[in-house]
């Protein structure tokens, strides 16, 4: 914690080793939950149990918010589109931006939010009350039974869900695009078509998948790395929001470079 | 049974310090002291929850501060542990609870498991609780519900941290009653942190005090009462005078 006397130099420091120390953690149970992938050495029942509740209950939450998404790109781009007569171009923007950027980020986004901030007050919830070392007082290790689980079915959610999210914004766009500008369906679907191509898709497959593992690992290490009782849990959830989401646009800016 | 030898562990400051016990087989230990004295690091020690920098935890010969984690995992099948918090999984029932180191120790017979669930919860005086949710609970209840986990499996050693923390004076009795039959009936070698002397010395075999991370008393339990150890007499006997 950072005193009176402390200067700014002292203070960059500070933060810098709690940076190292939160990414270091990160990154070391990365490595763990690695060993323990070969061979497989996870709970089936608790695997099922959370991709139910991480991908099937987040269903509504990212529909609303892919739908709306698809719906806003198309009053924004509204204007242009009838300046410049574009409309044949209306479902090949919606359908670049949306697939290789928006759809991914803004999913994931609302993910963390419901998912992440949530595995974060569970673990620490658990952490603080002794219940994980319960699970190792009874020989089972919370790694394969608890955080592996978890880590593999936000990966896979999200990926999932990108792909629901992304068809659910392209048919909100085609909707508004038609209802706001009166750029048939066909007109929209047919420039989508002709000017998308499949890596344009997997860009934002795969930064789905990065984004998946960056909101897992941040919100297992702060429920795990926990101190301090009830309000070391609000801390923890606090921190493991803002690190998701950070690491949300790192990844971002990396992958763009690297996938371009 | 269990062997602690010049034990030091240390956070930010030093939590134990040269801890040596000895606590025979099949008997009731109370580990007593003041708050922050190092009691419930000393248990989860033994538990091989924490790992000590310098001295030796041997629980049934096994210096459980150097097994790998297959090896510890086989120590710890055969201890149970009842956490301060009761540590109870709150997603899971009464029932469920009871039922989960049978289910992890590759218990499958669902009849014999059902069994051993209500004889528990008969033992404990919950009997048509299976299906509540530890949410639902009183303090009592889920203690109870505690116990019943952690003897379950009728683990050898049992470790006890404070099984009576913010009960009443009933409830508490009943709870020691109760760690003392089971105790007795099933011939576990059973450590015990608590801060409710005058209870926990009504069950005890041993016990033993600790100080700012220190062993300064170990003895049997009428040997605690007639001390005349300054720090020992104050605190069994809960004086004001002293020099706690």
């Amino acid at each position: 914690m950072a005193t009176e006397e402390e200067g700014p130099a002292a203070q960059t420091g500070r933060a810098v080793l709690s940076l190292a120390t939160d990414v270091g953690g990160a990154a070391v149970l990365a490595a763990r939950l690695a060993r323990r992938m070969v061979p497989p050495r996870l709970d089936g029942p608790e695997l099922w149990r959370n991709l139910y509740r991480m991908g099937v209950r987040s269903l509504p939450i990212v529909g609303v918010t892919a739908l709306f998404t698809g719906g806003i790109m198309v009053i924004q781009a509204g204007v242009l589109i009838r300046r410049f007569g574009a409309e044949g171009l209306l479902g090949w923007g919606a359908g670049f931006t949306t697939l290789r950027e928006v759809g991914p980020i803004l999913i994931a986004l609302m993910f963390s939010g419901r998912v992440g901030a949530n595995n974060t007050a569970e673990l620490a919830t658990m952490t603080v009350t002794e219940q994980i070392d319960a699970l190792e007082t009874l020989a089972i290790d919370p790694l394969s039974y608890l955080i592996l689980p978890r880590v593999l079915s936000m990966v896979v959610m999200l990926f999932v869900l990108t792909v629901y999210g992304d068809v659910l914004a392209l048919l909100g766009a085609a909707f508004m695009g038609d209802a706001l500008l009166g750029v048939s369906t066909a007109t929209f679907w047919n420039g989508l078509l002709d000017a998308i191509r499949v890596w344009d898709l997997a860009t934002g497959l795969i930064k789905s998948a990065l984004f998946g593992g960056v909101i897992a690992l941040s919100s297992s290490h702060y429920g795990l790395s926990v101190s301090g009782g009830a309000p070391g849990v609000g801390r923890a959830v606090n921190a493991s929001v803002v690190a998701s989401a950070t690491g949300i646009f790192v990844c971002d800016y990396l992958a763009t470079y690297i996938l371009q | 049974m269990i062997e602690v030898t010049n034990v030091w562990k240390r956070f930010a400051a030093p939590v134990l310090r040269d801890v040596t016990l000895r606590v025979p087989q099949g008997c009731l230990y109370g580990l007593i002291g003041p708050g922050a004295a190092g009691k419930s690091v000393l248990l989860k020690c033994l538990a091989g929850l924490l790992r000590p920098e310098r001295g030796s935890v041997r629980v049934f010969g096994e210096a459980i501060e150097s097994l790998d984690e297959v090896s510890l995992q086989a120590v710890r099948n055969r201890v149970g542990m009842l956490f301060q918090n009761n540590a109870l999984f709150d997603h899971l029932t009464v029932a469920e609870n009871i039922a989960f180191p049978l289910r992890r120790r590759g218990v499958t017979d669902e009849a014999e498991i059902a069994e051993r669930v209500a004889d528990r919860l008969r033992a404990v005086s919950l009997p048509g609780f299976e299906q509540r949710l530890p949410g639902g609970l009183s303090g009592g209840q889920k203690k109870r519900v505690g116990v019943a986990r952690a003897t379950v499996t009728r683990a050898d050693v049992v470790l006890y941290d404070e099984p009576a923390a913010g009960l009443d004076p009933v409830t508490s009795q009943k709870i020691f009653d109760l760690l003392r039959r089971e105790q007795q009936e099933a011939g576990a070698t059973v450590v015990m942190v608590s801060s409710d002397i005058d209870r926990l010395l009504t069950v005890t075999d041993r016990v033993g005090m600790m100080l700012d991370g220190a062993l300064i008393f170990d003895g049997t339990t009428a040997e605690a009462q007639g001390s005349l150890h300054p720090v020992v007499k104050q605190f069994v006997h809960g004086e004001v005078d002293g020099p706690l």
